[in-house]
């Protein structure tokens, strides 16, 4: 993804001093060519065509602002509510996510989410101690994280 | 202090590897906007040792050490003598100690720029007050 992107960004300053015109307009009209070339030399990269982890970015952004705005709905309703019916815990969560960044991230979407907060990366980056809230279900929990963070996560650094 | 806890700090050490970069820059910005907005040698010069203060918290005293190579003790001279000598250099206009005096330049490439001597003298202010803060916090930590 990033050699393509410097590709890209290489191929509009070509067009810039092909085109004799050094604006921030012809920069993007040189953008937008190269786009054009990488999208048809696609084959010729190991990895796929950047557009789509530029897509994949934005989905997590997304997924990431919806999962906030819903939890943090849900702990109002807990701290709002008169009597105090959850039932706090740890759990571990096996990841598959293998490199530091990744797991940097993951933990950082789990902790912001409010309701989970990660206390501990395990010795060999495998394990994630979660403290949540409220436990009814825990599988349900781990079942939530995979689908939604380690999926979209998996779809940006593919 | 006991150290047989090992934590995994595999969490701020890739935030701090990001964060470090962006303190810096901030602290430049901050250095070179003192003239017509807050800002200055002080301030920045205390941004970048925070920034490297944060380094420290991250990762080994010992590895940051090997890493910047830098002498904090001459680092302040250094920026002491700069100082020195921007109010040195005043004497050759015939003008009091210490007068700072601007003008506009045109530069290649930048237009017309305002140049201060006054930033060179920040910069021997900027210099001294790295030194000094990593020099503080270094003896400090380095004790036993």
């Amino acid at each position: 993804m990033a050699f393509q992107l410097l590709l890209n960004v290489f191929l509009a300053f070509t067009w810039m001093f092909l085109s004799n015109d050094y604006s921030p307009l012809a920069f993007f009209k040189g953008y937008f060519f190269g786009l054009v070339v990488i999208f048809f030399l696609r084959r010729f990269f190991h990895r796929r065509f950047y557009v789509y982890n530029v897509i994949a970015v934005i989905r997590l952004l997304m997924i990431f602002l919806i999962e906030l705005i819903k939890s943090n709905l849900s702990v109002f309703k807990v701290i709002l509510s008169p009597k105090l019916k959850m039932t706090p815990g740890i759990f571990a969560l096996e990841t598959e996510l293998e490199k530091d960044w990744e797991i940097t991230i993951l933990s950082n979407l789990i902790t912001l989410t409010p309701g989970t907060l990660v206390l501990e990366v395990s010795d060999d980056n495998k394990t994630l101690y979660i403290h949540a809230m409220d436990i009814d279900d825990v599988e349900q929990a781990k079942l939530d994280i995979k689908n939604t963070f380690e999926k979209a996560i998996k779809e940006v650094s593919r | 202090m006991k150290k047989n806890i090992k934590t995994n700090d595999v969490i701020f050490q890739t935030a701090t590897k990001v964060i470090v970069f962006i303190i810096i820059l901030y602290s430049l910005h901050l250095f070179f906007s003192g003239h017509y907005t807050p800002g200055g040698g002080f301030i920045g010069g205390l941004m970048t040792a925070g920034a490297l203060v944060l380094l420290l918290l991250a990762f080994d005293i010992k590895t940051v050490v090997n890493t910047l190579q830098l002498d904090y003790i001459k680092l302040t001279a250094t920026g002491l003598l700069i100082a020195v000598l921007t109010g040195i250099g005043s004497f050759f206009f015939k003008v009091p100690f210490l007068t700072h005096t601007f003008s506009y330049v045109e530069l290649p490439f930048l237009g017309e720029t305002a140049l201060a001597t006054a930033v060179l003298f920040d910069l021997g202010v900027y210099l001294v007050v790295i030194g000094v803060t990593m020099t503080i916090i270094q003896t400090i930590g380095e004790t036993e």
